[in-house]
């Protein structure tokens, strides 16, 4: 059968075949790789072995790296589903110039990361323009340390990301509620439901699948955050990411580098795997 | 159907091999990470010389120093190794010979002009082999914004206790500190410390000794009183600090003198060699060495250039264009006139210069010293026991590596 259609359809393979091959040898052929890395013991050669997980787990950066990747993955989430929902209702609703500010909310999306991450520095330095508005304001006599560490580097690290990534979310969310059939909320105004009412008793219970789908697509995302916490605060945010990148980079750490890249895997299956079960839930509900 | 198949498939196949057979001109692939005022001067004055003596073109590629490694290995394990030569930091070289992707330049060392200076060839050895070639060192000097100094009547600092004074009087008239101490991690950190340390009479390497505890300690008290962006404080983005006021005192490389007095037109600030540690004013001499990739395509040719650039002529153009000191003893060139002090303070920071030892288990040592500088310093751990902590760790990767 294969063999028939292979024969029939030999141009098609042939073209297809260069992508096939590009597709297996940088996707999947450096996935097993580095897990291979991941798992071989970096003082012998030995495979397999748990010595570069064990080396990493110990490291006082790398639990950073995985408390940092959580926080900023859950604050991003939370922050975007909310202002994104709150952006969407904003969008739903008829006034004047409502389709350039549609149009002026995606801007974000077309940015480069890196981009983002410079223009945020200029905000936020010691002496960017947040410390200079607050001071000429009389709210400051000294800067603020934005980008020193701690909780307040990260909910910075959370502020530009969001900047950049909400308009993803209200995109899908406004998909959502428009596709909620107009007599309901029709009939449930007729019926003198208030607006809070309606937005906690229609469009929220409408609204479950798109905002699992939202929530599912921005975690896998979020958990790969790389060019954010580095152009933004240098390592003083380190994630995994940046964690891998710096063992393999500039410590020549192949194996140690690969087996945080590993964890950072694993972390995004969890993620797809829940994903793809919603998916099918949805799809059997429906 | 199959007619069309056929001639999309012939027309295919021909631009394959027409692109393939399409004739080319003989080429000298050369990998430097330059800024584009230094690519400038090596494409208009210093290369086209030796293009038309030796009727070849050089092809320039930027690379930074952090790239190199991985561009070597790809080339190295694809079989197909197109780098000519390159010109790499010489706090970044372990990594190549301890990798196998150099080659072993030891049977020229006596071509080398005699007046090249002799500790700039050692720099370039690995257990008694010569590697790399130098071509141009490097020193760090103190930048500092003289306008500030002079508004608070201070005087540069020319050891420990004067930087702390100095560093006190700013935090207390400006609420926050405006010393820059390069924080980022990575070579930046390490070579920072690896200066202080050997300042204060210890060895870098061993990361516990006296030398090593007495930096730490200095740090740790220093610490409060430094800029706050210090920890984002870099090669690059320490320029960037001083000119834009954040900062004004810091410690860098002369490339910094033509971002600094250039391009941001800052003629506030001036430099001076250094300030002495409790044992002496010590200055690492970084800088690039050139090296030949095993496997390299035309060693032969790529041997000339680095002749070359090693000349007297080259080393002059550079001096008198770039600001770059010279590897030869014998160079006598015209430096342009507001280039003068800033050259002199370069000058007089290589004649405290000291060479970084080129050990195998660089990459680690730079790890550990870092790790150890997170830890005391910006979290506040005792000095003694977390470096010998790190002593520990660093002696098990010599065992390993």
């Amino acid at each position: 059968m294969i063999i028939k259609a292979a024969k029939k359809y030999w141009l098609e393979v042939l073209l297809v075949t260069p992508l096939l091959a590009y597709l297996l040898g940088f996707t999947l052929w450096p996935i097993i790789h580095s897990t291979i890395y991941a798992f071989t013991n970096y003082i012998n050669g030995d495979f397999p072995s748990l010595v570069s997980f064990e080396a990493i787990i110990t490291n006082f950066q790398f639990k950073e790296a995985v408390f940092n990747t959580l926080f900023i993955t859950f604050f991003s989430l939370f922050f975007e589903l909310v202002l994104g929902l709150g952006l969407a209702l904003l969008l739903l609703e008829k006034f004047r110039g409502r389709k350039f500010f549609r149009a002026l909310m995606l801007l974000p999306l077309g940015i480069p990361t890196i981009v983002v991450a410079s223009n945020m520095r200029y905000i936020f330095d010691t002496n960017g323009f947040l410390n200079e508005i607050f001071y000429r304001l009389h709210l400051i006599e000294i800067p603020i340390n934005w980008l020193g560490g701690g909780i307040l580097t990260l909910f910075t690290v959370v502020i530009a990301d969001m900047w950049k990534v909400t308009p993803l979310v209200m995109l899908i969310l406004l998909a959502g509620i428009e596709s909620i059939p107009k007599e309901v909320l029709e009939a449930a105004q007729i019926d003198g439901a208030s607006y809070l009412r309606r937005l906690w008793y229609i469009i929220l219970p409408f609204l479950r699948p798109f905002i699992t789908m939202a929530l599912i697509i921005r975690g896998i995302d979020a958990f790969r955050i790389f060019e954010m916490p580095l152009a933004l605060t240098g390592r003083v945010v380190p994630v995994l990411g940046t964690f891998s990148y710096f063992e393999y980079r500039e410590y020549g750490n192949i194996y140690t580098s690969a087996a945080a890249a590993a964890i950072l895997m694993l972390m995004i299956m969890v993620a797809i795997t829940i994903y793809l079960k919603v998916v099918k839930q949805d799809e059997v509900a429906l | 159907m199959l007619r069309i198949k056929t001639l999309l498939l012939i027309f295919f196949m021909t631009s394959l091999f027409l692109s393939a057979c399409a004739p080319s001109q003989p080429t000298l692939k050369i990998v430097m990470g330059l800024s584009e005022d230094e690519w400038e001067v090596m494409r208009q004055e210093i290369f086209p010389p030796f293009e038309e003596k030796y009727g070849i073109k050089i092809q320039p590629i930027q690379m930074e120093a952090d790239d190199l490694p991985s561009a070597l290995e790809a080339q190295e394990a694809a079989g197909r190794v197109e780098i000519d030569l390159f010109a790499q930091d010489n706090m970044a070289l372990s990594y190549l010979v301890n990798k196998g992707l150099v080659e072993d330049l030891s049977v020229y060392e006596k071509d080398l002009p005699k007046t090249i200076i002799p500790a700039l060839v050692d720099a370039g050895k690995f257990d008694g082999k010569l590697y790399f070639l130098p071509y141009r060192p490097n020193v760090q000097i103190i930048y500092y914004n003289a306008e500030k100094f002079k508004e608070y009547n201070l005087k540069p600092p020319r050891n420990w206790n004067e930087l702390l004074a100095v560093a006190k009087v700013f935090k207390q008239k400006e609420g926050v500190g405006k010393i820059l101490f390069k924080a980022y991690g990575g070579a930046p950190t390490a070579t920072q410390l690896y200066e202080w340390i050997v300042s204060a009479g210890g060895d870098p390497l061993a990361i516990n000794d006296e030398g090593c505890v007495e930096t730490f300690t200095f740090l740790q008290t220093l610490w409060p009183y430094c800029s706050p962006d210090s920890i984002r404080a870099k090669f690059d983005t320490s320029n960037e600090y001083l000119a834009r006021d954040s900062a004004y005192l810091m410690q860098n490389w002369p490339f910094g003198i033509q971002v600094i007095v250039k391009d941001y037109e800052k003629e506030n600030i001036a430099t001076y060699s250094g300030f002495a540690g409790p044992a002496r004013e010590a200055h690492v001499v970084g800088g690039e060495v050139l090296g030949i990739p095993k496997g390299a395509p035309q060693k032969e040719m790529a041997l000339n250039l680095i002749r070359y650039l090693e000349s007297k002529e080259v080393q002059e153009k550079l001096i008198s264009e770039l600001g770059w000191p010279s590897v030869r003893s014998d160079s006598d060139a015209l430096v342009p006139l507001w280039m003068k002090p800033y050259v002199g303070s370069v000058e007089e920071a290589l004649s405290y210069g000291v060479f970084r030892k080129n050990v195998h288990y660089w990459n680690d040592f730079e790890k550990y010293i870092n790790e150890a500088f997170i830890e005391i310093i910006i979290h506040g751990k005792p000095v003694k026991p977390t470096l010998d902590y790190y002593h520990k760790m660093l002696e098990a990767a010599k065992q390993r590596v």
